[in-house]
């Protein structure tokens, strides 16, 4: 409990202090509880995700970073990757190739390199994958844009 | 106990292998015909195979492990550690090893994480080292690495090896907390940076995975035991003592079950499991008395029940009939193993004819379950008999008859014979059921052999039990104890060789019968000419095939003319 505080009170010095370095993430920690943050990211360019800011909720357990910390979108997204009821995100680092050399900064990364190349062979999102494993790029692209714009887009007007 | 009536008719070995071996005149004239006295000595050898496995203590199994690790690092000039990391991703395969490394040491060296050299020079980097994990700075020394050379402080090492022991035997394939490095964790950093119950565990799972990854080892089931067995592939029989005394199957890991095979007993374990409901009454260990209707408790090991006096009636725990009447009808005088399927007669409404029948069917199953558990039951008996027969009987009966414990081995030789006897008996009745009803003639002859082994296991089983408690009674001395050892020791060695022909004859599925021979045995030795018999056997077994058919899938007996099941409405 008092090594991840204190591992997680560093992470959170590194990113007041690297915020300029990386543009696409912003990490924040809830104000009363340190084993709670939330990122927004912004989704990687060539992707049907562009120009979406996508939000995620970490709960972090106490055994951290022995531990993974639990990551799920809050932002609505089409990926074959993402459950698209619950946000759950299927991604081997948060699950048993974790390694406690990773960071919540580290995590965001790879969940944008996520975004950028989706793994339709492990879907959590079955349309979404069957889309894609059908090789309908185009089709996948249109829904995965669409919901970029409703869900991850400031409303215009 | 009331000996003098339990020894009935035949008290010396020689009538009782006359009784074993049957009809002598039959068998001179009839080839087929099964003596089973007779071929005793001649091929011994398959009495008594080499055995193909090997019992392994916790200490034979560490001693194996680090010879295989020795070999390993001596071929491979690696180090021990090493050598045990590499034998681990190959399932213990020495032969493995060898062929992966020589053909591409490169690539095993990566898919393994055996690094020749740190990627990360230590000398290179400052006194004070920034720790991975918890990103506190530490001076060098307070920091450790694998054999990459990436730094983590000692708490984080160990709560990173802790984590992961406590997780499963996957921490047997550690690995550098840096991402993507991939460096071996070797036993020699979980002795130095974990603690004391961790390195235990892990132990612990690097001696499980020594059996359970290689194929050729097997944990013994039974629970509590701790020995393993290592078994040469390819052998004839699956059948494995452990040293803890339990039987079992090397391919199924089930309780050894010759001469049945593993597929039927796992069939009969799932019908059992399926019928558990129905079968709970059976299980119940109290009878009443058929007589008096007092509940009598089985608390001996033979089915031979004599009711408490006044009353005394002497009946058979199977089928509460009489004793005395246990003869002909019931497959021998000791015997109570033949099932006859209740004949229908009479017009029934159809409702009523389906309800019946199913009936029956269960019914059949249930005279093979019951049997089956009793046996089972029995088992247990005599092996818990047996145990205090060698704790506390032995010494007491040493002393008394004045004999060293060392010529009691009678005794124990008994018990033990009883033990493997009734399970065989009890395998036979699976066996028993899943024989098609419509197989005539090997029925029969399945019935008259099953009938006379267990005759003759209740004959040892009443002579060990309760003719030897004469003797445990007793105030002195008495004169008759070497008579008792010779008529015991018979009774073993003769009821062992009856065991092992029956189990050899029903593993070869009875396949020496035919109507011929079955029949001329079974149809009893008053008979004249054995040509006359076989003839009439032959005409029996066709004409009951042209009648009736039993379903594969409930057993019934169907009539002919019915293309289903009448009972579970399956196809024929
Ligand atoms: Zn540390
Ligand atoms: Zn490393
Ligand atoms: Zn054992
Ligand atoms: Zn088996
Ligand atoms: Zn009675
Ligand atoms: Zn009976
Ligand atoms: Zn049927
Ligand atoms: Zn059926």
């Amino acid at each position: 409990m008092q090594a991840s505080r204190a591992r997680l009170f560093k992470e959170y010095k590194e990113v007041q202090r690297e915020k300029a370095v990386d543009p696409d993430i912003q990490l924040v920690c809830d104000d009363s509880n340190i084993f709670k943050w939330t990122a927004l990211i912004k989704g990687p360019s060539e992707t049907p995700y562009e120009g979406g800011v996508f939000q995620l909720a970490f709960a972090i357990p106490e055994q951290y970073p022995l531990l993974p910390p639990q990551v799920r979108f809050l932002t609505k997204i089409f990926h074959p990757n993402v459950h698209f009821k619950t946000g759950e995100i299927c991604l081997d680092i948060l699950k048993n190739a974790w390694s406690p050399a990773w960071t919540l900064q580290s995590v965001c990364r790879a969940i944008i390199a996520l975004m950028a190349h989706p793994e339709p062979d492990s879907p959590l999102n079955c349309d979404s994958g069957n889309l894609l494993r059908s090789g309908d790029v185009r089709g996948f692209r249109s829904m995965a844009s669409m919901y970029t714009r409703l869900a991850a887009m400031p409303k215009k007007g | 106990m009331d000996s003098e009536d339990d020894m009935h008719d035949a008290n010396d070995v020689e009538s009782l292998e006359d009784f074993y071996s049957g009809d002598t005149a039959a068998s001179d004239d009839d080839e087929r015909d099964f003596d089973f006295a007779k071929s005793d000595d001649s091929d011994d050898e398959t009495f008594h195979p080499q055995r193909n496995y090997t019992i392994l203590s916790e200490d034979d199994i560490l001693q194996l492990q680090e010879e295989d690790i020795t070999k390993i690092s001596t071929v491979l000039s690696i180090s021990r550690i090493q050598a045990s990391i590499l034998l681990r991703h190959y399932n213990w395969s020495v032969s493995k090893v060898h062929d992966a490394w020589f053909a591409d040491e490169e690539s095993v060296r990566k898919a393994v994480g055996l690094l020749e050299k740190p990627v990360v020079d230590p000398m290179l980097n400052a006194v004070e080292v920034t720790c991975g994990i918890c990103f506190e700075t530490y001076p060098r020394y307070r920091m450790s690495a694998a054999s990459c050379g990436h730094p983590f402080c000692c708490s984080c090492w160990t709560g990173y090896i802790s984590t992961s022991i406590n997780d499963g035997p996957g921490c047997l394939m550690l690995r550098c907390p840096k991402p993507s490095c991939g460096a071996a964790v070797g036993q020699d950093m979980i002795n130095t940076l974990a603690s004391e119950e961790d390195k235990q565990k892990y132990s612990r799972y690097l001696l499980r995975s020594y059996i359970e990854d290689n194929k050729k080892t097997k944990w013994c089931p039974a629970p509590g035991c701790e020995y393993a067995v290592d078994f040469v592939m390819g052998s004839a029989s699956f059948d494995v003592c452990c040293n803890c005394s339990y039987n079992f199957c090397w391919n199924c890991t089930e309780e050894a079950h010759r001469p049945v095979d593993c597929g039927t007993v796992a069939m009969w374990i799932l019908k059992n499991s399926a019928e558990s409901e129905n079968m709970n009454w059976i299980l119940a260990n109290s009878k009443p008395c058929p007589k008096c209707k007092r509940p009598i408790e089985k608390n001996q090991g033979c089915m031979h029940i004599t009711c408490t006096p006044p009353c005394k009636f002497e009946f058979c725990w199977l089928c509460l009939g009489a004793w005395s009447d246990h003869g002909e009808r019931t497959g021998g005088f000791y015997a109570c193993n033949r099932y006859e399927t209740a004949k229908q007669e009479g017009a029934y409404d159809e409702a009523e004819r389906r309800r019946e029948m199913a009936k029956n069917s269960l019914e059949r199953y249930t005279h093979y379950y019951e049997r089956w558990a009793t046996n089972q039951a029995s088992r247990q008996k005599a092996l818990s008999d047996l145990q205090k027969m060698q704790t506390e009987h032995l010494e007491k009966l040493s002393n008394m008859q004045s004999t060293p414990e060392s010529q009691l081995k009678f005794i124990t030789d008994a018990w033990l014979q009883i033990v493997e006897c009734r399970r065989v008996l009890k395998w036979t009745y699976a066996y028993g059921y899943y024989l098609p009803e419509n197989e005539h003639a090997k029925r029969q002859f399945f019935e008259y052999l099953q009938g006379e082994a267990e005759s003759g296991l209740e004959r040892l089983h009443q002579c060990a039990e309760k003719e030897l408690q004469v003797f445990l009674d007793a105030a002195g001395p008495s004169k008759d104890f070497n008579e008792f050892r010779t008529k015991l020791a018979g009774l073993t060695s003769v009821t062992r060789n009856y065991f092992e022909n029956l189990v050899r004859a029903l593993e070869n599925g009875l396949s020496d019968v035919d109507g011929h021979g079955a029949c001329s045995r079974t149809q009893s030795s008053k008979s004249s000419g054995s040509k006359s018999k076989g003839g009439r056997g032959k005409g029996a077994t066709s004409r009951y095939e042209s009648t009736q058919w039993s379903c594969k899938h409930c057993t019934y007996v169907n009539v002919r003319s019915t293309t289903e099941c009448e009972v579970c409405r399956q196809r024929r």
